[in-house]
């Protein structure tokens, strides 16, 4: 049988571990869902709270599924939604 | 086949040439030669019947031939061992005399009388004296047929792209032909490129590896196709049409292996190539001297499923080389010949719960094992355990795990023992301070150069155990291994505290085997691993032609012995090649379209698609060269329209009449196939396991090829059993022939059922070549139930069976 993957790899801990946080800016939001439907990591559902305009934004929901491939900003019609790297803001705070 | 001239040698007058064969004391020693050979003196059309010494030498040839000139023979009958040993010897006698070779029939009076009959001369002799005049019988209808050649293609498939496979090609495009290496995995190299060191060398692995590889993969003659199955196999030894499904990279040529898009991938997952040991992305190449060094996109790791939702590698690549449009292919590959590499895979030891793997850190495979100690691997080739990454101050090696046991395979896995001593020597070299515990079942070190390095290891202060451990318990705390067991030279129950076991994990075969076994209708023996046509003298040829195998699709057993075997195989599909044609043994069906219904039942049960029958144009024809002669559609045939030549309906009945003209109440008429059955009555007399002398066997290509009506022909003639015999279900030699004798016999005892005769008189069984014993009891058991049918019994199964 073929062999079976179980262990932590060893260099699992060397491998630099970003986070990125994805900001939605709900006013601005007309509701389409693109970015809840074309997450590839299935990290935004829609929110259960309508926004000004009466549409639904999205709501992040897996937040650490991140992998900051930036398509949620590419899809989204209304530039409503962006993620950004977790460590540059960390460095603001530093300072 | 020229009609006209087989007509003519037919309505002659029938000649027949009997040589009963002493064997020297073989035969003879149990079997009255000299009166059998008077008997078949006796016998219809027996022009000249005499006693020989030994048949098959020289002048036991000779003599067959100057009797065919001198006696003007047109038939010959030779009596001595089996047909699968020597027919071939005989047959080419035959020919040299100018008869046809499909003339000559064989009397098995050595594997299947005087062998089983040592101690019984009487007997034996009546038996030898029926097998010969079954063989008579069946030479009078003898036809001459003549063999159609069919060329070979110049051209080979590899499949599978380890050390084994890698050769076999080499070999082959050297040679000068085409040659397709397919290999599932992104990259060739197999098992031998995970592994650090070979014994008994010490040589680095992927160092004599890799150029080797690297060879294959600029061949001008090999054309390389990793990340690719099969996915179909069609055609015949020479002319196979193989379809293959060629998965997408993602990445094109021109990719230049800088791995500028590996760094830019966002997603990261356990490395296969590794064990898991170690991390890669979902663009990746699984190691350094991967061949072809083109990266790959795995698209189950890929944040692009449907669309392209990440363009972090495109927009890395400066050569543009990653496209996500190109679609996985299917190509079609003609090719002559085909050896099988396939490989091996590993036991996974979860399954042995008191060794703790999967659930103690520290307990490793020796797969692992080889990453971890390798310079490239993921630990930079410094053995560190995996719970606290730190250099354990000691050792232990557990063997035959998953080998010489129920759990796994019974048998042993040839490459462990030599291994685990490599392992030791290994770490004796770079921490010549830590200890090392081996514990062992034998230590079988039987090659070259083995004993050597066994003597070296006990030198260096490896500690070997015999007795493996019975359990593994963890220290919580330090995460330290204790081993429990007994020693049994000494006979006292150890307890050992090491810091980290490795399991030395055993070889098992390939987990998708029956695919292949199906695709190439191969055969697999009781371990699964896939059978050779003899074990001693055809080891890496397969029952079909065309196909070799090479490595550990045949059997467990270490990179000396795969590359030996690859070679093998690339010479002997070498010499198909270079004849450039093949003759096809003239067993297949004649369709006679003058009886034919057009039915269609012959199409459904032929396993090779051979048949083409069109009702409305009322044409019935047999592709020659797709058939391979089991039978199944002769037997299937209501109408008998059509014929099988050389195992004919006649041929076969005349066979029965001949078993049942005398005593057929004492006797059991036999149907057992060439390939398994037949063999296993064989190999009972070869192993001498003596038998009652009741059953006569008929030999036929399949077990499909048994009608109902044989059955039926030999209870009407006043058998007391029958015995129909075939390879095991899904051995077939004929892909699935065997569950159609299933069905028949099934249908034959309802119909016992009906007309109240006893189930118990016709025997079906599955016995594979090796499987003497099981043939024999097969044998003593039906010899008891002939005991007790009784003559009235027989007067009505008679009456039951004969209305036709």
């Amino acid at each position: 049988m073929p062999v079976k993957l179980w262990r932590k790899p060893l260099d699992a801990d060397k491998i630099p571990k970003l986070q990125y946080e994805v900001h939605i800016i709900n006013e601005r939001c007309d509701g389409c869902g693109f970015c809840i439907d074309f997450c590839p990591k299935d990290v935004l559902a829609r929110a259960e709270k309508m926004n000004e305009k009466g549409f639904y934004p999205p709501q992040v929901i897996n937040e650490a599924n991140c992998t900051f491939c930036g398509f949620c900003r590419s899809v989204c019609p209304t530039c409503a939604i962006f993620p950004i790297e977790k460590i540059s803001r960390n460095i603001k705070e530093v300072e | 086949m020229e009609s006209s001239n087989s007509k003519s040698e037919s309505s002659e007058e029938i000649r027949i040439g009997v040589n009963v064969c002493h064997c020297g004391l073989n035969i003879g020693g149990s079997v009255n030669c000299d009166e059998v050979a008077e008997y078949a003196a006796s016998l219809p059309h027996v022009a000249i019947s005499r006693a020989l010494r030994y048949s098959c030498s020289d002048q036991g040839q000779e003599l067959i031939k100057k009797d065919i000139l001198d006696y003007k023979l047109n038939r010959i009958v030779v009596a001595s061992c089996t047909p699968r040993l020597h027919e071939p010897t005989f047959r080419r006698a035959c020919e040299e005399a100018g008869l046809n070779k499909y003339l000559f029939e064989m009397a098995n009076i050595r594997e299947h009388c005087s062998w089983i009959h040592l101690h019984d001369r009487e007997a034996g002799t009546e038996k030898a004296k029926d097998l010969v005049k079954m063989a008579v019988a069946k030479a009078a209808l003898l036809e001459p047929q003549e063999e159609r050649e069919v060329p070979i293609l110049r051209k080979a498939l590899v499949i599978g792209g380890g050390v084994a496979g890698i050769q076999a090609a080499l070999d082959l495009a050297d040679t000068g032909y085409r040659v397709y290496l397919i290999e599932k995995e992104p990259s060739i190299g197999g098992r031998m490129a995970q592994i650090d060191k070979t014994y008994p060398t010490m040589d680095c692995s992927i160092c004599i590896l890799a150029p080797k590889m690297s060879d294959a993969g600029r061949h001008p003659n090999i054309e390389l196709l990793t990340a690719s199955e099969i996915v179909e196999v069609k055609g015949y030894i020479g002319n196979f049409r193989v379809k293959v499904l060629k998965k997408s990279r993602y990445v094109t040529k021109d990719c230049s292996a800088c791995g500028d898009c590996s760094t830019a991938c966002p997603v990261t997952v356990p490395n296969e190539f590794d064990v898991g040991l170690a991390t890669r992305h979902a663009i990746y190449t699984p190691f350094p001297q991967a061949v072809p060094s083109t990266y790959i996109i795995n698209k189950e790791n890929c944040l692009n499923t449907n669309f392209i939702v990440c363009d972090k590698c495109i927009v890395a690549c400066e050569r543009n080389a990653i496209d996500f449009t190109i679609i996985p292919e299917t190509i079609e590959l003609e090719v002559g010949t085909i050896i099988v590499a396939t490989g091996a895979d590993v036991f996974d030891p979860t399954v042995l719960p008191n060794y703790g793997y999967g659930k103690f850190l520290n307990v490793i495979t020796s797969l692992e094992f080889e990453r971890l100690i390798n310079a490239g691997g993921p630990s930079g080739g410094k053995l560190l355990r995996p719970s606290d990454m730190t250099i354990p101050d000691t050792i232990a090696f557990i063997q035959c795990v998953g080998s010489r046991s129920e759990k796994g395979t019974d048998s042993c896995s040839n490459v462990c023992c030599m291994n685990t001593i490599k392992d030791a020597l290994l770490i004796k070299e770079h921490w010549p301070e830590v200890k090392i515990y081996v514990f062992y079942i034998d230590i079988r070190a039987f090659g070259k150069g083995f004993e050597d390095l066994f003597r070296r290891a006990k030198e260096e202060g490896v500690i070997f155990i015999r007795g493996l451990p019975a359990e593994i318990l963890e220290d919580r705390k330090t995460n330290n291994l204790w081993l429990i067991g007994e020693n049994t030279l000494s006979r006292e129950i150890y307890k050992i505290n090491v810091g980290m076991v490795t399991l030395s994990i055993g070889l098992e075969p390939r987990e998708d085997s029956n695919i292949i076994q199906r695709l190439f209708t191969l055969s697999r023996a009781p371990d699964g691993y896939f059978m050779e046509a003899h074990p001693k003298l055809r080891p890496v040829d397969t029952p079909t032609g065309g196909v070799f195998l090479a490595g550990c699709a045949e059997s467990a057993k270490d990179i000396k012995d795969s590359v030996t075997q690859a070679s093998a195989a690339a010479s002997r599909a070498n010499i198909l090649m270079a004849q450039g044609k093949v003759t096809i043994e003239a067993i297949t069906p004649t369709p006679i379209i003058d009886n034919c219904k057009f039915c269609e039942l012959c199409t459904k049960v032929c396993p090779y698609n051979a048949i083409l029958v069109d009702r409305e144009n009322k044409i019935t024809e047999v592709i020659e060269a797709a058939c391979a002669g089991c039978g199944n559609c002769g037997a299937e045939c209501p109408s008998d329209a059509l014929i099988m030549r050389h195992f004919t309906d006649e041929q076969i009945i005349a066979q029965i009449d001949a078993i049942t003209e005398q005593d057929a109440n004492m006797k059991i008429v036999a149907f057992c196939c060439n390939w398994c059955s037949y063999a296993a009555a064989d190999f009972a007399g070869v192993s001498r396991m003596q038998q009652p002398t009741n059953i006569r066997i008929i030999r036929t290509m399949c077990s499909a090829r048994v009608s109902e009506k044989f059955i039926a022909r030999a209870f009407a003639r006043g058998a007391a059993a029958v015995l129909v015999a075939g390879c095991h279900l899904n051995d077939c030699h004929y892909i699935d022939a065997n569950y159609q004798t299933k069905k028949r016999v099934e249908r034959f005892w309802r119909r016992m059922e009906r007309r109240g005769v006893r189930k118990e008189r016709l025997q079906l069984l599955w016995a594979s070549a090796a499987e003497g014993e099981r043939f024999a009891s097969k044998v003593r058991e039906m010899a008891e139930t002939v005991k007790n049918v009784s003559s009235e019994e027989i007067q009505k199964t008679v009456k039951a069976f004969k209305k036709r």
